[in-house]
């Protein structure tokens, strides 16, 4: 079926696997996982679309902001960033703010939001307040990074669950 | 994530719990291992969708972490640039969970998350075909599978390496990137999953690997480790 080869690797073929095979097979996966990088969030956003869809959950959109707003990534001292978050049945607001070293205060506004549980969600930890008559929401003491919240009806069986997509604070 | 654990020596039984996703594994023990089903990717594979069956969804989140390394090759094998990779990725874990209680072998899930990822990938594929040569050379396919530049940072023995193994025929390079992800003892069966025929690697090296062998036999810049 193949033409004789004279580098003999059809006698090779018959061989059972070997060491040298199986590092070879190392060096290949670790070869391609430098060329070819699995993107560093892939898992994140997998895992987040198989939880949306056995929510049933509405996904908010990050409103649209102005270019220079997208361009800084994370929160600088000082600066105060506002995220709008919209989907069919809410609008959610939050203000990202440093309060001390690598730490972030969140003042959030959901409307309507009486009562609402607002999680927030990062890497390793999830973190859930109540807001206030108001839909008003803090959270405090927050590290840097890629944060998600959800935020469910006060009765659950009344209303979803609202998901925001990730963003970089 | 790009870590390669080469260290040798049998997993411990807590590698059942799965959150592997850096480890290729494919270490000398696992034939000989008592627990040798478990000690390979599809048997953890197919341990975390057994929980997940069994109502324990945080097991999903674990196989997720598991596999997407095995299954965005897998996909990317096929030509596709990362966007639509990553797509096929979210369609074929959704179908899965859409449909986890009707998969008829549990156990065999990586086998199944296999073959439907390349089926969708070929689906998906067949649409592309139809853009302009422009709008293809605009997608980042080019960048990671061919460019130079991706290459430029990598070692001597890496380039050489991957030299030969991009020499070898479509269907070999595609079966060896797919299955250094998984563990030995898979291999012929993920082999299957892949289309290609039996023999084809495990329990024998199988032409593709002897192939690559050879040519790195012959090649004297060539040192095994």
């Amino acid at each position: 079926m193949n033409t004789p080869n004279p580098l003999g690797w059809e006698s090779l073929a018959e061989q059972p696997l070997d060491e040298v095979d199986a590092e070879l097979m190392n060096r290949i996966a670790e070869l391609y996982s430098a060329v070819d990088p699995v993107p560093h969030d892939l898992v994140e956003r997998l895992t987040f679309a198989i939880t949306l869809d056995a929510l049933n959950a509405e996904l908010a959109e990050l409103q649209q902001q102005p270019l220079d707003a997208l361009a800084s990534r994370g929160v600088e001292s000082s600066e105060v960033k506002t995220l709008t978050f919209t989907s069919d049945s809410m609008t959610t607001m939050v203000s990202i703010v440093a309060s001390g070293p690598d730490r972030l205060r969140i003042d959030g506004w959901a409307a309507p939001g009486a009562g609402v549980s607002v999680e927030l969600r990062q890497m390793d930890v999830t973190r859930d307040v109540v807001a206030d008559d108001d839909g008003r929401f803090v959270f405090d003491d927050v590290p840097h990074g890629l944060t998600r919240f959800t935020i469910r009806a006060a009765d659950p069986a009344s209303h979803p669950p609202v998901v925001t997509p990730a963003v970089e604070i | 994530m790009t870590t390669c654990d080469t260290s040798s020596g049998p997993r411990p039984a807590a590698g059942i719990r799965g959150s592997h996703s850096g480890e290729f594994g494919s270490d000398g023990q696992a034939m000989i291992d008592a627990d040798a089903e478990h000690s390979t990717l599809a048997g953890r594979a197919g341990e975390a969708f057994l929980r997940y069956r069994a109502g324990d969804s945080a097991a999903m989140g674990g196989l997720v972490e598991m596999l997407t390394p095995i299954l965005w090759h897998t996909v990317r094998a096929q030509r596709l640039d990362s966007a639509s990779t990553e797509d096929v990725l979210q369609t074929t874990w959704l179908a899965l969970v859409r449909n986890a209680d009707k998969i008829a072998d549990p156990k065999s899930v990586l086998q199944w998350l296999l073959v439907s990822a390349r089926r969708e990938a070929w689906r998906i594929s067949r649409g592309q075909s139809r853009q302009t040569p422009q709008e293809l050379l605009d997608l980042d396919l080019i960048s990671s599978e061919e460019s130079p530049e991706a290459l430029a940072v990598r070692s001597d023995s890496e380039k050489l390496l991957w030299s030969h193994v991009a020499a070898l025929p479509d269907r070999c390079r595609e079966l060896l990137r797919v299955i250094a992800f998984a563990d030995r003892p898979d291999y012929a069966e993920l082999a299957r999953s892949l289309s290609m025929p039996i023999g084809s690697i495990g329990p024998t090296r199988g032409r593709c690997l002897a192939k690559l062998r050879a040519a790195l036999a012959t090649d004297a810049r060539w040192e095994f480790r």
